[in-house]
């Protein structure tokens, strides 16, 4: 699988061959030396909060223990209490089916952004560019609040112009209430957000094939889609997991836009994904020890999902 | 290069910062001792009036020459969260306000440090609102103080709300069923995610929030014959009487009120003062009111019982506590005092906030029938159940979501059995 | 003139598509600008156009206001704008300057050595990115806490720079990796030594891959609220999402208005930083994706 060395989009030459061992360096004491500063900082606030962690998701850990009070060993019960909850399961799900959808229409969407890209003149990119530019710079909490303010109830456009061309009265409208609006909405802000990213990328990647590809599949009479399928895509393939599976942690793992949507409308026992369900169960309402085992078993859970992908990393990084 | 230039600027900007703060916190823990500091006030919200946070001032660097205090405002939003860490932190403030339904998440997980039988003599004792010492106490001991109890009138316009106001709870529905018929008016405001009015629905029909059973645990009864009564007269009267947004909140209620769109507006009696404000804010951030129209001849009553009288109403209100963690806590404690010192609870009465002390209700001005309804209101106050959890239920939004529900339309039945099994496995998880 | 020229030349058919895929393009621009447009529009308009049943699509002259930005920045109910702009700023910097460091040096380690414990490293860093940093919050609170950095810029900074680094490292790898050894060597042969070399030679070709991993240090830390609420408490240590947030709760219904102008203000730092790095962004995207 590791077919990286054919990747057109880097320097030529050696891209995936991790270093040959270079006997001259003998010790491995420099190496470790330029790790020295992330191992520090990651060891001490990464590494021993996931401690912590594990071991306050085998205690009763909550507001009084925070307050420094001993907490009590409960072994896995904490574990078990969530595998047995109903709504937690509701809530992964929610997650893991919300994460679909919106890394779907973002590899989609952004994808046919780059082709478009591809084919318009220098002027039009730039504005297609700018257009992109502006909405991967919204900070997430700014836009989570423009989107909430189009679909607000009361004065927010949509309903407004809703009453206008129907005819019957939209003022009061809830959009956020219904669970599935709550999501179209949130899907319209990650997506929006999260496409420039996937576009720039794709348009870079795709932009370094080599032209006479391209137009020799045209001579062959290959049409849009068997060209793209068939000659860009290969070139693309590595962009493309990458970029699948970070969207996927990320769009598993969002946070900001939910909270700040639940704040402003909403059912948020109907609407929580696992990032506000973990913060809820924890901060919200003190119960810190099932929140780290939550957090533990999600961990395993997106394990088991990139399974593939963390064990193909470690292949080729053979030494 | 011009980035360049900017990176170290804002690494030495951050470093002044950086120093600065723990400047200031040396500054504390050494002056720390019973003589002199910077004591730090949170309040929450904007309630508490600018007299008496200047009063609080004042009085208190007076009494005690050398140290200031410091009021920083938070926000009810997210305030749950924020104590949670904030309290417990090296940093944590002195006094500070909490909601009277939120005070036992914190006592019985001892973040507040603990009043003695004789300070609390001293403070005020059996003078203080018994229902929000009680909020405040934990296993027989005080932690949270009253610090003042909202109250809720029915306010109306006589421009436009003709007759006498209704004499029971039944006429106020037909009443404001009524004026809703007339078009593009509200009978009454019922923005879905306000529960603070829909409580006493559910009293006045025999429902209950949540009642202790025999074995221990709490038992919800918003399924009750009288809970679903309640609850299906207040999905009538957001249905048939209000055009405020199904998901609203209680915020901001004197902008329909001037539109001149609503008939009776049940609120806190505070509104008043946004109402008749004028309409062009003096201050920029001021909100208009509608002094010269419908704010200027502005009436209220008690929301009228089943049985005619006053209802049993929900009182919303705040505690005081002084954090366990505060480093200097005799200088909070003098604080504390003030601010329930008649002086200062007399500030707060004036705005037409029920004080902390009984003694001092009558400071509530009641020269017109908006500070008489608002004590006749508070008369009746009821408490939301005494649990810790019951912060967890509030923090989650339950009741305000399931009203929201109602205000779209949802079965009764449906969504009395939700906020039943919601509060159960909170109050009993 | 000579656009006109270059269209006539072309066949019609050719012509009728440009035009398509031009309309198309205008049409992917409006989609992406508008939610901008309408916060911008809504900004300087006064509550009651914004609260009117008519819409205004544009604030002409006889209805545009700055009271919204006036309101936003200097009222007096709200926690301080200034203070929490150079807040912001100052922990997103010293965010994104240790981030970059400390994670180019460790990449270099793991693309230009080999050593034992390379694989195990990787996949850690791998493995810590699927953590949700929401359960971490109280953890990382007591620690900071411990050390005394609440309510301080450099506590918070390192916060972020403990949640950006990994993604740091693992992209700029990809970078570092992308670059030919062999121009190294060519250089060490020239008589530059092995450090020289890298610095002459490898480290301008990395230009774009600082800027685009820069991106993702500077997005995490700019827009991040939740560990700011718990680390920065005092009202003059506010970052300016936690002020954008009091706007969210209190103001709710009625001052839109407010809401957009504070919104607006959030994001011009971004897009300013954003337009700064974007010429050097697009190549570094794609050298730091292959090597994923």
């Amino acid at each position: 699988m590791s077919s990286l060395a054919t990747e057109p989009a880097a320097p030529p030459a050696s891209v995936s061959s991790p270093p040959r061992p270079r006997r001259r360096r003998r010790l491995p004491t420099v190496p470790w030396l330029l790790l020295s500063a992330s191992i520090l900082i990651l060891g001490v606030l990464t590494g021993y909060p996931v401690v912590r962690m594990l071991v306050m998701s085998f205690q009763e850990y909550e507001r009084a223990q925070v307050m420094g009070m001993p907490a009590e060993w409960v072994g896995f019960d904490n574990y078990t209490a969530i595998l047995t909850d109903s709504a937690f399961w509701a809530v992964l799900g929610r997650s893991i089916l919300f994460m679909l959808v919106a890394v779907v229409l973002t590899m989609v969407l952004g994808t046919l952004i780059a082709l478009l890209m591809m084919r318009l003149g220098k002027g039009l990119r730039l504005l297609v560019s700018v257009g992109l530019l502006l909405a991967w710079s919204m900070p997430p909490l700014s836009s989570t609040t423009i989107w909430g303010w189009i679909f607000d109830t009361q004065y927010g456009l949509v309903n407004n112009l809703l009453t206008r061309f129907t005819g019957e009265r939209w003022f009061g409208h809830s959009w956020l209430l219904d669970p599935l609006g709550f999501f179209t909405i949130l899907t319209f802000i990650i997506v929006w957000g999260a496409i420039p990213f996937v576009a720039f990328t794709m348009y870079a990647g795709l932009s370094q094939i080599p032209g006479e590809v391209l137009e020799a599949a045209q001579l062959d009479g290959a049409g849009a889609f068997a060209r793209f399928r068939l000659v860009m895509l290969p070139y693309v393939r590595t962009i493309v997991t990458v970029l699948v599976v970070l969207s996927m942690i990320w769009d598993l793992k969002v946070f900001p836009q939910v909270y700040a949507l639940q704040d402003i409308g909403g059912d948020r026992q109907k609407t929580n994904t696992i990032g506000v369900y973990i913060y809820q169960m924890g901060m919200g309402q003190g119960h810190f020890g099932t929140a780290s085992a939550i957090a533990f078993v999600f961990v395993a859970i997106m394990l088991l999902l990139s399974i593939y992908y963390v064990r193909r990393t470690m292949k080729e990084e053979e030494l | 290069m011009r980035k360049n230039r900017l990176v170290a600027v804002t690494a030495a900007a951050s470093m002044t910062l950086a120093m600065g703060a723990c400047a200031s916190g040396a500054d504390a823990a050494d002056d720390g001792g019973p003589s002199t500091g910077e004591v730090r006030v949170w309040l929450v919200g904007t309630d508490t009036p600018d007299e008496a946070r200047d009063y609080l001032k004042t009085t208190f660097e007076e009494q005690n020459e050398g140290s200031t205090l410091v009021i920083e405002e938070q926000s009810w939003d997210g305030l749950v969260d924020k104590y949670t860490t904030a309290l417990a932190g090296s940093d944590a403030p002195d006094v500070v306000e909490v909601g009277n339904t939120q005070a036992s998440a914190f006592t019985s997980n001892g973040y507040f440090s603990e009043i003695t039988a004789d300070e609390f003599e001293e403070l005020g004792g059996s003078d203080l609102l018994p229902g929000f010492v009680e909020a405040g106490d934990w296993e027989g001991a005080h932690y949270a103080l009253p610090y003042y109890a909202g109250s809720r009138a029915v306010f109306y316009s006589p421009q436009l709300v003709d007759g006498e106001p209704p004499a029971t709870l039944d006429e106020y529905v037909d009443a404001a069923k009524d004026m809703y018929k007339k078009g593009k008016f509200s009978g009454m405001w019922w923005p879905g995610q306000d529960w603070y009015n829909a409580l006493p629905f559910i009293w006045e029909n025999g429902g209950y929030i949540a009642e202790p059973a025999d074995d221990g645990s709490w038992e919800a009864g918003f399924s009750t014959p009288g809970g679903i009564a309640g609850l299906t007269q207040i999905q009538d009267l957001m249905l048939n009487a209000s055009n405020a947004p199904a998901d609203g909140q209680e915020t901001d209620l004197q902008v329909p009120f001037c539109e001149g769109k609503i008939g009776y507006l049940s609120a806190p009696t505070w509104i008043q003062w946004s109402i008749n404000a004028p309409e062009e804010p003096e201050s920029d951030d001021g909100v208009p009111g509608c002094g010269s129209t419908y704010g200027g001849d502005l009436e209220a009553f008690a929301l009228p019982g089943k049985d005619g009288g006053a209802a049993q109403v929900f009182a919303g209100g705040s505690n005081i506590a002084i954090a366990k963690k505060s480093e200097q806590r005799d200088l909070a404690y003098s604080a504390l005092k003030i601010m329930l010192s008649d002086e200062y609870q007399s500030i707060i009465a004036g705005i037409g906030l029920i004080p902390a002390k009984v003694s001092l209700s009558g400071d509530v001005p009641q020269e017109n029938s908006i500070g008489a309804a608002g004590v006749e209101a508070a008369a009746g106050a009821k408490l939301t159940p005494a649990t810790p959890k019951w912060a967890d239920v509030e923090a989650q939004n339950v009741l305000q979501t399931q009203f929201t529900r109602l205000a779209n339309g949802d079965d009764v039945e449906q969504v009395a059995a939700d906020i039943d099994s919601q509060i159960e496995s909170i109050l009993n998880g | 003139m000579s656009t006109t020229r270059v269209a006539v030349r072309r066949s019609p058919a050719r012509r009728a598509k440009d035009a398509g895929w031009g309309l198309v393009a205008v049409l992917v621009f409006c989609l992406f600008v508008f939610p901008v447009y309408w916060m911008l529009n809504t900004s300087f308009l006064p509550n009651n156009r914004i609260r009117g049943e008519e819409i205004s699509f544009f604030p002409t002259p006889d209805v545009f206001t700055l009271d919204n930005y006036r309101s936003a920045m200097f009222s007096q109910e709200r926690a301080p704008f200034g203070p929490a702009v150079l807040n912001s700023l100052s922990a997103t910097f010293l965010t994104l300057l240790v981030c970059l460091v400390v994670g180019f040096v460790a990449s270099i380690a793991l693309t230009r050595f080999s050593f034992k414990g390379r694989r195990t490293f990787l996949v850690l860093i791998l493995v810590i990115q699927m953590i949700p940093g929401e359960a971490m919050i109280i953890s990382l609170f007591r620690i900071i806490d411990g050390w005394a950095l609440i309510n301080t810029i450099f506590g918070l900074s390192l916060v972020y720079v403990a949640g950006v680094l990994p993604f740091t490292i693992w992209t700029l790898r990809g970078f570092v990796a992308g670059v030919p050894k062999e121009l190294e060597q060519a250089a060490m042969i020239d008589g530059c030594s092995p450090a020289g070399a890298f610095w002459r030679v490898t480290f301008p070709l990395l230009a774009p891959g600082l800027v685009a991993t820069g991106i993702f240090a500077f997005i995490n830390a700019w827009n991040e609220f939740i560990m700011a609420l718990v680390i920065m408490q005092r009202p003059e240590t506010m970052t300016l999402t936690l002020w954008l947030r009091t706007f969210l709760m209190v103001t709710q219904a009625t001052n839109w208005g407010a809401v957009m102008a504070a919104a607006v203000l959030v994001a011009i730092p971004a897009v300013i930083f954003f337009l700064i790095v974007q010429g050097r962004m697009s190549g570094g995207l794609v050298a730091g994706a292959v090597k994923g």
